[in-house]
């Protein structure tokens, strides 16, 4: 990844393993998929911005070792889902609109795959009409 | 051509800035003059794309036609903007849905000489050009279908959108560029007519500056879409009679500011209104037809005046569908797993114009979206999240996500208890999904600088040689989906160029 750097990338992963669980499940070429588009977006955003998401992706992995004595990936996966409900609904909208971002960028890399469509039953056809009335 | 430098001159007598609904309208309004001798040139920032390059990929798609793929953020980032750019700008995006402005809205806006009966005619024009009609009811799809059946089961008032296409073919696909090419925008009618009669369009062509009578561009190539009809390079062309700026909310008052008007303009870029929207989502036992067939049939406009939101059918892609949602995890995915049967709506709040709502510069002279979500539009957005649900459970939905939900998903078995499940403080900026696709204001038509940008014909304050054609002219929000008025508005602004004419052009 251009946007991220090798150690940010794989908390990323571990991240979007919470987010959206079939990540976990993408080949290498799905992967491959996933951190490209991702890379893409942000490369696509101001560097101030980018460098805000990795500071974000920071404070996300460390402030759990203030209150549980451990970095995020060390977490329990239920303690791990705590964690980011509370970024998720946290009184400081700062952190709110960064696990929006985070969220935003797991949902793209995953979702905006076309391969990953059949795993929601999402097929649409060029003739719409034709599956409307089928 | 003459180079000067490394920057090659142009001259036109008349050069439009933007080609969507403003400026496509003003390019085949004005072209006539071309058979005059009158030199045109439309500049858009974005590709004119192949019809085969059409794939409704979403994230291919979204980059190729949106500016920042869809998500610019506003300032305070608990909002991101979707606008166009391509040849055609945001026509070429958006669902096609043709609606006239309310007269007691155009009444509201009360700019001197702008009459409903004028805005009203002038739209109707565009509803004949444009093929306006309403779908038939064999293709509506249960998506839109169930909408009907929620809302008239909860006595609301639901109105059949008309649609701006031809040969629709229903791929669902119509914010990602139409693949069937039967979407009536601009790209389809009004810029091909301007273009036959002598309008030159150069598209990837961004306006950097404009000076007195003067703009600065630079060509460059995206990589995909048919080539500019310029080389790669800095053009500064000289546009003898007037400028019109139609590159929208955000590029025309990002321009202006940047080209220096603001000293002279104390309005410019102020007063932005974006309609900020939700979408919201109901799942059935059954699969329904939702992603075949058009995707918007049907809007509500029950709740307007008294909680200043209107509910419109929608129908979204998987990421865009992703991350409306609120929560992650196994809920989440357990629910975009059911996309098959998902009933979608959307939500438009209907915002008041304020000045501390604008588009601005930041010290290093980049495009800042200052909005903020006042509180009377967060009730707009929690009582539609009301309605919304109460909607999908009269459709039959077993399930209604609602983003201010106390509980990821709301059973049909509590639907009588929607009041409490959904408390007005779970509606946090920043946590939920609130967007824009109805930019407006900015540029604001009125009487004269200490209210407005332009007067009521898109001629900016004591600068004659300039014009604005987009929907950077409300003064307020449209309350509807805004396509059509603006075209009757750039319609408008082409008329009062060509009445000046002569003394333009001498």
């Amino acid at each position: 990844m251009k946007s991220l750097s090798q150690e940010k990338a794989e908390f990323l992963q571990v991240l979007a393993a919470r987010i959206v669980p079939e990540t976990t499940e993408l080949d290498a070429a799905g992967l491959g998929r996933f951190f490209g588009i991702v890379d893409e977006a942000l490369m696509d955003r101001p560097v101030a911005v980018r460098r805000q998401f990795g500071t974000f992706l920071g404070v996300l992995r460390w402030l759990p070792a203030i209150r549980y004595g451990q970095p995020f990936e060390k977490l329990p996966f239920d303690r791990q889902d705590g964690v980011l409900a509370w970024f998720e609904d946290c009184p400081v909208s700062l952190l709110r609109k960064g696990f929006w971002g985070l969220k935003a960028m797991v949902f793209m890399g995953y979702y905006g795959q076309p391969e990953t469509n059949q795993a929601v039953g999402y097929a649409p056809e060029v003739d719409g009409k034709g599956g409307l009335h089928a | 051509m003459e180079r000067v430098g490394s920057m090659r001159e142009m001259e036109y007598d008349i050069v439009i800035i933007g080609s969507g609904a403003g400026g496509g309208v003003a390019a085949k309004e004005l072209a006539p003059l071309c058979a005059d001798g009158v030199r045109i040139a439309v500049f858009e920032w974005g590709a004119k794309l192949r019809d085969d390059e059409f794939s409704g990929r979403e994230v291919d798609m979204a980059s190729k036609l949106f500016f920042d793929s869809g998500g610019t953020f506003t300032k305070d980032r608990t909002m991101t903007l979707a606008y166009g750019r391509a040849y055609g700008g945001s026509t070429v995006i958006y669902t096609g849905t043709s609606l006239t402005m309310p007269k007691d809205v155009v009444e509201e806006w009360g700019v001197p000489g702008l009459e409903f009966a004028d805005l009203h005619r002038r739209s109707m024009k565009y509803f004949e050009e444009n093929n306006v009609h309403l779908l038939p009811e064999e293709d509506i799809n249960d998506n839109n279908r169930l909408f009907l059946v929620g809302c008239r089961k909860l006595g609301f008032n639901v109105e059949q959108f008309p649609i701006n296409v031809k040969g629709c073919r229903g791929s669902s696909l119509c914010n990602l560029g139409c693949p069937n090419q039967a979407k009536l925008g601009t790209d389809r009618v009004q810029l091909p007519k301007a273009e036959a009669l002598g309008v030159e369009v150069i598209t990837n062509c961004r306006v950097t500056n404009i000076g007195d009578r003067v703009c600065e561009a630079v060509v460059a190539d995206p990589g995909y879409g048919d080539p500019s009809k310029w080389e790669p390079g800095e053009y500064r062309v000289r546009a003898k009679v007037v400028v019109v700026c139609a590159g929208g909310v955000v590029n025309s008052p990002g321009l202006l500011l940047r080209s220096g008007f603001a000293d002279r303009l104390p309005m410019l870029g102020r007063s932005i209104t974006l309609h900020p929207a939700l979408i919201l989502v109901g799942e059935h036992v059954d699969p329904i037809t939702n992603f075949h067939g058009f995707p918007k049939s049907y809007y509500c406009d029950q709740f307007m005046k008294r909680d200043r939101f209107l509910l419109e059918t929608c129908m979204y892609f998987p990421f865009v569908t992703a991350k409306n949602l609120i929560g992650f995890g196994a809920e989440h995915s357990e629910l975009m797993r059911a996309f098959p049967r998902l009933q979608m709506i959307l939500v438009l709040a209907l915002d008041p114009a304020v000045p501390e709502n604008r588009v601005t510069l930041d010290a290093h002279g980049g495009l800042v979206i200052d909005y903020t979500l006042t509180e009377p539009v967060l009730d707009s957005l929690h009582a539609s999240m009301l309605e919304s649900t109460r909607v999908f459970f009269a459709a039959g939905a077993r399930r209604v996500h609602a983003p201010a939900g106390t509980n990821f998903f709301i059973d049909a078995a509590d639907s009588d208890r929607v009041d409490q499940l959904i408390p007005r403080a779970n509606v946090k900026p920043g946590k939920i999904s609130v967007t824009s696709a109805h930019l407006m204001g900015g540029c604001a038509m009125g009487r004269d600088v200490s209210d407005s940008v332009t007067n009521g014909w898109g001629r900016v304050h004591d600068i004659p040689w300039l014009y604005v054609a987009d929907s950077s002219l409300f003064p307020q929000c449209s309350e509807v989906n805004p396509y059509v008025t603006v075209m009757a508005l750039a319609d408008r602004v082409a008329e009062g160029i060509r009445n000046n004419a002569g003394e333009l052009l001498s």
